[in-house]
């Protein structure tokens, strides 16, 4: 589904340069659970940022379903992100002035869906991720476990081939943490691609394989479990 | 969609309140001020559209060649609407008008009022509408009289049908009302309470009937598909061929700048009202601007809060042009607001705003021009204001908000900053222009004008006063309360009478030199404190004096440089001089004092001046004055007018400049503040860890105001130096157009400049004041 080949992406002040991914290359197939780990400033945050196509790389190939994304201007990459790919942040990043059912409404919005159908689809996604009781709260009123549901919910709800999770229990406590994973687990269950970056070695057990990285290279990838290719099932 | 960029937009407005307040209150007093421009403008377009077909009618004013340069008078000889029809194919109605004062009576019933001597073909170019009675039979007999819905109501009582009936004029002649007509709009230029034929004038003034004379409004309509410009070729041939004389020409005066066109410059149009309407419509597009850079900063300022959700919309699948969208319409429903709170602000402001510019206008939201005008007013400013922070925010990189890069740019914060010095410019070149036009016209009101406009009244004659003036003056002066009083055929401050053609011995020629006459009484010069500077005032016994006359130095001047004393001028008969006036002003209070002679007589005297001994109360003066009157022309109401009060509305169009830049400077500044406010507030909300950590290292509440204050006021020195000379040019372009004009001096602009810098000042230390005294302990904390 993705491969990335002698990817580089560096930032340049006047006076220096730094190299955020040196290089990098490797391959995650559609279904695939992968963990990307590594020390602060390693670049797993610019990575996932390339490849959810929220960054441009300065150099290498970037496949996605075997269409070379790397040049895609803005209104391309929009497109592509809002069909194909859901975000998980750390920080949650839900729209404080929108409700928990208009945040997780808001991509299929994006997708022109026609209002009954959202209705449907988003009334599904949260009892799947059982908080549709607070559906009519507002971000600031939920707890960060139930944030990050809501997240996870806003991710799934357009069905997208990959979500991109960035540290998603970076902010949790365990008990929230674990429940965000076994959401994880489940959607990737039904044939979603997840990449997740971590710091957790708890949470990178629950993928297939994980990558290491350093100073923007792959350092070591050890595969956990066999991957076995499922077909995608719908949410 | 479009429902959650609504519903987002209110949530935002809602949650930040204050600043939602700002921006709405600020937008809402632009849109009142371009609201209120916009109803005055489409009053003034809208004048004379009660006539029918009116770009077919025409005024025919006439240009006269003097001194080189072509003079243009409201005014024609009598018999050439009648001419213009017979001799242009084109001209299909042509007719005149001559303004007249009638006092009507009926019954107990007095009343005065104004109205014109017509031709029938006026009705038809006016459209007149007929309440009672038909246009076929208005003016079968000289005696006919058509008045005006508003006159029927006051002569006869309302509701009642007065056709026929009998309304005697002057004390002296019946007339019969032969139809009522709807009363004429206020937006017209000419108006009048009733009409009569106009060969009712020409019987008692038998000399209207030849080309010798130049007294007449004349007009004509022409027929359809014509081309205008061979029709005024034809109408400018007429006088010449009539009078035989080049000096002299007829021209066509489109209905549609009769108006806002009505000044001439050596015969041609040279604007007139249009003048102050460019300018207004200027100043409501200034003041939105003002408005609309408060939200653009605002919005800018405060990008970081919303940065956040604009990397999530991205992240999401939104595309730039989306968010674009999204921010502009957060803006018209901003716009929209405000546009609600201006109609209220309309409704209050209205019945002010109409006494200041001297019409009845309405807010009529039930037209669809004015409710067209609020929706594209609306959305203008919406999006006006929007664009800009619209494009500064959905240009933000998502990989970069999320990650919570500051996103503050450089350029914004320099957009910025242009904006705020914009808006002080802007503010500054308004203090500026208002001190100079209140300057000029308290410069023009305190000139030296020859004569003493205080304790001056002016009555105007009629019935028998001019035969009872000896014991109307003698009563008078006799009360103790009155110094002088005399007659004079013209208004102490009108042109008047004029003439040409006169010479005298070793004279130029004044063939083409506009003298004016005026007839007076002997004590008139005492009564206006005029000056004789050289010989003698007129006698007592007027008739001693029938053969003589005075000049003013301007007069004597053309004479040559000896003394004009016992010189002999030449006006049909011989007149010899035995005075000289000091030159004193009128017509143009801005020009230089003309030519004038002085005869001596009362036959055609039109005014009774009365001097009131100063200490003397109006109250007393005035009832004195109308008991006098009245014994002596009891058949006419008493009416007077003080001549200070009559001065002062000659600038009525300098003082309307006057209050409304005043008006609109405050609004400007006002406006501008409440966005320095603004910004002042939210950079001391951004600066508040730096304002702890001073604190604690040991900022006093002075250092820190002074920190915070620093960057708004070096802003607003920066406009003053932009200000300056801009308003120095303006200004001085308005004032090219005054002959007797001030000179700009230094300390306007240093005034000006110190009020801007102090009341910035006053703004933003409010909320530096604030940020500085605020517990430090606070601040660091919640970092």
């Amino acid at each position: 589904m993705i491969k990335i080949t002698d990817l580089e992406k560096f930032y340049r002040t006047e006076e220096v340069q730094t190299i955020a991914i040196n290089k990098l290359s490797f391959e995650v197939k559609e279904g695939e659970f992968v963990s990307v780990m590594g020390p602060s400033g390693c670049g797993k945050s610019t990575l996932l940022n390339i490849l959810g196509l929220l960054d441009d790389p300065n150099g290498g190939s970037y496949l996605f379903n075997g269409t070379e994304v790397a040049g895609f201007n803005e209104r391309k990459r929009a497109n592509l992100r809002k069909h194909n790919i859901g975000f998980v942040f750390q920080s949650f990043n839900l729209i404080d002035e929108l409700s928990v059912f208009e945040n997780v409404e808001l991509p299929l919005i994006y997708t022109g869906v026609k209002a009954a159908e959202r209705k449907e689809r988003v009334h599904e996604v949260l009892e799947k991720m059982q908080i549709m009781h607070r559906r009519k709260h507002f971000p600031q009123q939920l707890s960060g476990g139930q944030q990050q549901r809501v997240a996870v919910a806003r991710a799934v709800v357009n069905n997208p081939k990959l979500i991109l999770a960035d540290e998603p229990t970076g902010n949790l406590d365990s008990s929230n943490g674990n429940e965000v994973m076994d959401l994880l687990t489940e959607l990737n269950a039904t044939g979603t691609t997840i990449i997740m970056v971590t710091h957790s070695e708890h949470d990178a057990k629950y993928s297939h394989r994980i990558i290491r990285m350093l100073d923007g290279q792959k350092v070591t990838e050890n595969i956990l479990s066999e991957f076995k290719k499922r077909p995608k099932v719908e949410l | 969609m479009f429902k959650n960029h609504i519903k987002i937009a209110f949530r935002n407005l809602w949650k930040n309140k204050g600043y939602s307040s700002l921006n709405i209150i600020g937008l809402a007093i632009g849109i009142t001020c371009a609201s209120l421009i916009f109803l005055w403008v489409e009053n003034e377009f809208n004048y004379n559209s009660s006539i029918p077909e009116k770009d077919l009618v025409y005024y025919v004013p006439t240009n006269q060649m003097y001194e080189g340069e072509w003079g243009t008078f409201y005014s024609s000889p009598g018999p050439l609407a009648a001419d213009l029809k017979e001799e242009i194919p084109e001209v299909v109605k042509a007719g005149r008008l001559w303004t007249s004062n009638f006092l009507f009576n009926v019954g107990d019933n007095t009343i005065k009022s104004s109205g014109e001597y017509a031709d029938y073909d006026m009705i038809d170019i006016f459209g007149l509408s007929f309440i009672e009675g038909t246009k076929e039979t208005a003016f079968n007999n000289p005696n006919s009289i058509i008045i005006t819905q508003e006159t029927a109501a006051n002569l006869f009582g309302k509701n009642t049908q007065v056709l026929g009936k009998n309304v005697l004029v002057n004390n002296s002649e019946n007339f019969i009302v032969t139809g009522v007509i709807k009363d004429l709009p206020d937006n017209t230029s000419f108006s009048f309470n009733w009409l009569v034929p106009f060969d009712n004038f020409i019987n008692d003034n038998p000399w209207a009937k030849g080309y010798g004379n130049n007294f007449a409004d004349t007009f004509v309509k022409l027929a359809p598909g014509v081309d205008v410009v061979s029709v005024d070729e034809k109408v400018r041939k007429i006088l010449p061929s009539k009078k035989e004389e080049n000096d002299t020409e007829a021209f066509l005066h489109s209905s549609q700048d009769w108006h806002l066109r009505s000044e001439f410059k050596n015969g041609k149009v040279d604007g007139g009202e249009i003048k102050f309407v460019q300018l207004f419509i200027i100043i409501a597009i200034i003041i939105l601007v003002i408005a609309c850079i408060n939200f653009m900063n605002l919005a800018t300022a405060r990008s970081e809060k919303r940065a956040n959700e604009v990397g999530v919309r991205k992240a999401l699948g939104s595309e730039k042009k989306t968010l674009t969208y999204q921010f502009i319409i957060e803006a018209v429903i901003t716009a929209a607001l405000s546009s609600f709170i201006s109609i209220l602000l309309i409704i209050l402001m209205l019945p002010k705003f109409n006494m200041l510019v001297e019409k009845q206008l309405t807010l009529g939201l039930n037209q669809p021009l004015h409710l067209l005008f609020f929706i594209s007013i609306t959305l203008l400013c919406g999006v006006f204001a929007g664009l800009y922070p619209a494009f500064y925010l959905s240009s933000f990189k998502p990989v970069e908000v999320l990650k919570g890069i500051r996103t503050k740019k450089s350029s914004a914060i320099f957009i910025r900053k242009g904006l705020v010095i914009t808006q002080f410019s802007v503010s500054i070149i308004f203090i500026i222009s208002t001190i100079i036009v209140y300057q000029q016209i308290e410069h023009v009101k305190n000139r030296e004008l020859g004569f003493e406009k205080e304790n001056l009244i002016e009555i105007p004659v009629n019935g028998n006063m001019i035969s009872s003036f000896p014991p109307i003056q003698q009563d008078l002066i006799s009360s103790g309360m009155f110094s002088h009083v005399a007659l004079n055929s013209s208004k102490i401050f009108s042109a008047g009478y004029n003439g040409s053609g006169l010479n005298w011995q070793g004279g130029i020629n004044t063939e083409d030199i506009l003298i004016r006459f005026r007839w007076i009484t002997s004590d008139f010069l005492n009564t206006a404190g005029m000056e004789i500077v050289e010989g003698r005032n007129f006698s007592k016994n007027l008739a001693k004096d029938s053969t003589n006359i005075l000049v003013t130095q301007s007069f004597a001047r053309l004479m040559g440089d000896d003394s004009p004393i016992g010189k002999v001028v030449h006006r049909e008969q011989a007149y010899t001089v035995v005075g000289v006036v000091k030159d004193y002003l009128y017509g143009d209070m801005y020009g230089a004092s003309k030519p004038l002679i002085f005869f001596s007589g009362k036959e055609d005297a039109r005014f009774l001046y009365v001097k009131k001994k100063a200490g003397v109360s109006n109250e007393s003066a005035l009832a004195k004055l109308e008991r006098v009157v009245n014994t002596y022309n009891p058949a006419f109401p008493f009416e007077y007018t003080f001549v200070e009060d009559s001065f002062d509305s000659r600038f009525r169009s300098e003082t309307l400049i006057g209050d409304l830049t005043k008006v609109f400077a405050l609004l400007a500044i006002f406006i501008s503040c409440l966005g320095l406010f603004g910004l002042a507030a939210y950079t001391a909300e951004q600066r508040k860890k730096e304002i702890g950590i001073r604190k604690v290292l040991g900022a006093s509440v002075d250092n820190l105001a002074k920190l915070l204050s620093s960057e708004f006021l070096k802003l607003v020195i920066i406009s003053c130096i932009i200000a300056f000379p801009i308003a120095w040019f303006v200004m001085e372009q308005w004032l090219q157009d005054y002959a007797y004009r001030i000179e700009i001096h230094w300390w306007v602009f240093i005034a000006a400049g110190i009020a801007a810098i102090c009341i910035a000042i006053i703004t933003v230390s409010t909320q530096a004041i604030k940020a500085a005294i605020a517990n430090p302990i606070k601040s660091l904390r919640a970092e």
